[in-house]
């Protein structure tokens, strides 16, 4: 097998790395044959009935599947790659139970949303993906994504922003994070009204000024952007991410394919397939 | 005779109903008792060092205890010399100024120089957070950047390397299979640097728990939420019994009371703890806590199989519990820490 990408130099070929790698290049006329060779590389990573693992003896970890619905979007050679991989979103769900008046937790465990992994529950950011990917192929008015958008809300702190999932635990409200809260605006895009994520967007744009990170920092801008709350030294601010790489060490390539994803796209990450990207 | 007479005086063949009653009932306390008593018998014999040092902040000179340390658990330069260390800290979340949640960047600098002092070819720090995926923000907040950058101490993102999955000894858990980061196999001694806190599912978090970090979520989730399903006390146990680490510190410098192991208040013990087995060295921590270690249940059965947690069973070098024990305050209304109660 050829193709796709790895998340460190001299890596193993991994699907979230190769998904992130052809958003990147999608608009790269100097690029397509890779683009194409990824996306052949995540079509073999395909089981048959459509999810696409971390690695073969990992069934289980199938949270790569949302993101290669926008890796093969667009591409009609993939198509039904693509179907597969949506009807697997729509099939599969996190563990969800009935809430209890006794639980530890204050999140409304019965709403079904998306894993990371088989046979866990529901968490922000595998819903925040699969709702995009279900979105950007034609879905945004099925009653998974319908769910998924009041799973998110459900799941968001009182006092702003989202965490991976957990709102209060025994009563004490867990903080906010950055990546999380940046996925989840992203993922509500057109799915509520604003003065429902009002006090999350408060939270990110008093915090997005401190990030230097590219995760964090990348999603934040995406989340804001997708409510035109996009700050005006966006730019600077990736420039001084990208500089951080001195520090650190080179990013991985999903990290590098996330900043040059939030430079460009200025309405949030669906942009991308709406042909809408800025330069 | 009466009829009650001829019933008295009739010689028995066999049981009656009632004898066979007692019977049972007899033979059924003996084999519970045996049930109790067969774990005690048949648990090995343990006989563990720990050792507690003082460090009233975290600006003392953690390498020096760190060192002292060494000494006094027989770690020599012969046994670290040309060795590749693994340094696992604490890292869940970080909330600006808070020296509670993680474990210190100088007790992770300390413990490093420690072993570069004995001669280590390599520390690297590694770590896969449970709660964010953001693992260089963590790095960056937590102030441990800052400290590796100008060391140049390598970092790991155990969060994000490819497993290697090998079948799951120990079963405590319903996992089958426990998949670990590559880093795991390139070195030769891994440290659970963790920290002493309250845990509001587990109980306690210390050396064991910590352990938790080293499976990637690329694997298992954010939080890693199969080790939960699994059963979170199972889980410890599996992995501390497939993984065998090589040595445990705990940083209890400031630790963390009441709602831990990231909601809950900082609590100054003023003790690094340390040793070879890791549930000696947790038994330790818990009774610094005032926690008796028998009451954490994934400490009581590691008892069996991995180590002691009896005072009697461990020798405590360095400072004596007694002297250092600091009641760490439980929450009442958490089912994990009522089973805690009373502390020590």
């Amino acid at each position: 097998m050829c193709g796709g990408f790895a998340l460190k130099p001299r890596g193993e070929y991994r699907p979230d790395a190769t998904c992130w790698a052809i958003l990147a290049l999608l608009d790269d006329p100097a690029s397509q044959r890779l683009v194409k060779q990824a996306r052949a590389r995540l079509a073999e990573s395909q089981l048959p009935d459509g999810r696409v693992c971390l690695s073969p003896d990992h069934p289980e970890a199938y949270w790569p599947t949302a993101l290669t619905v926008f890796a093969w979007h667009r591409s009609p050679e993939f198509q039904k790659n693509l179907a597969l991989a949506v009807h697997f979103l729509i099939t599969s769900s996190g563990k969800h139970w009935p809430r209890t008046a006794d639980a530890s937790v204050a999140h409304d465990t019965g709403i079904q949303g998306w894993s990371w992994i088989a046979g866990t529950h529901s968490w922000v950011e595998p819903t925040g993906l699969a709702m995009m990917a279900l979105r950007i192929a034609g879905y945004g008015e099925h009653a998974r994504v319908r769910e998924g958008a009041r799973l998110v809300l459900d799941r968001q702190l009182p006092h702003g922003g989202w965490n991976y999932g957990n709102t209060l635990v025994f009563g004490q409200e867990l903080r906010p994070m950055p990546l999380s809260t940046g996925m989840a605006l992203n993922a509500l895009k057109n799915a509520t009204p604003r003065e429902t994520v009002q006090v999350s967007l408060d939270y990110l744009q008093k915090k997005v000024a401190s990030l230097h990170t590219p995760q964090s920092l990348g999603w934040s801008l995406l989340g804001l952007g997708a409510w035109q709350a996009r700050p005006v030294q966006a730019q600077q601010l990736l420039s001084e991410c990208l500089h951080s790489q001195e520090r650190y060490g080179g990013y991985d390539t999903s990290s590098l394919a996330l900043m040059l994803l939030a430079g460009k796209l200025t309405g949030g990450l669906e942009d991308i397939v709406a042909g809408t990207p800025t330069p | 005779m009466t009829s009650e007479e001829t019933k008295n005086s009739t010689p028995k063949k066999g049981l009656t109903r009632r004898d066979f009653i007692a019977a049972g009932l007899g033979g059924a306390a003996l084999a519970a008792f045996g049930l109790y008593l067969w774990p005690q018998l048949s648990r090995p014999k343990w006989r563990e060092q720990t050792f507690i040092g003082k460090a009233p902040d975290y600006r003392a000179d953690i390498t020096a205890v760190i060192l002292s340390g060494f000494r006094e658990l027989g770690i020599s330069p012969a046994e670290i010399r040309g060795k590749r260390i693994l340094l696992k800290p604490n890292l869940v979340e970080t909330d600006l100024g808070a020296i509670h949640i993680n474990t210190h960047p100088a007790v992770i600098y300390g413990a490093g120089q420690a072993f570069l002092k004995l001669g280590a070819a390599q520390v690297i720090v590694g770590e896969g957070p449970g709660h964010c995926r953001d693992t260089l923000m963590l790095l960056e907040e937590s102030g441990l950047a800052a400290v590796l950058w100008a060391d140049r101490i390598p970092f790991v993102d155990l969060n994000y390397e490819t497993g290697y999955a090998i079948r799951n000894p120990g079963r405590y858990s319903s996992l089958t299979h426990l998949t670990f980061p590559e880093t795991l196999r390139q070195v030769d001694w891994v440290v659970s640097l963790a920290k002493l806190k309250t845990h509001h599912w587990a109980g306690v978090t210390l050396s064991m728990k910590n352990l938790f970090g080293v499976m990637p979520g690329s694997y298992y989730g954010w939080p890693k939420n199969v080790l939960h399903h699994a059963g979170i006390e199972g889980s410890i146990l599996d992995i501390v019994y497939a993984l065998k680490p090589q040595l445990a510190i705990v940083d209890g410098i400031v630790g963390m009371e009441g709602d831990g192991p990231i909601m809950g208040t900082p609590k100054q013990a003023g003790v690094l703890v340390m040793g070879r087995n890791l549930p000696a060295v947790d038994a330790t921590c818990a009774r610094v806590m005032g926690i008796d270690p028998r009451r954490v249940e994934y400490l009581a059965k590691a008892e069996q199989f991995l180590g002691p947690i009896r005072e009697t069973e461990i020798m405590q070098v360095g400072e004596a519990v007694a002297g250092v024990r600091s009641p760490f305050k439980l929450v009442d209304f958490i089912p994990a820490h009522r089973k805690l109660l009373p502390l020590i």
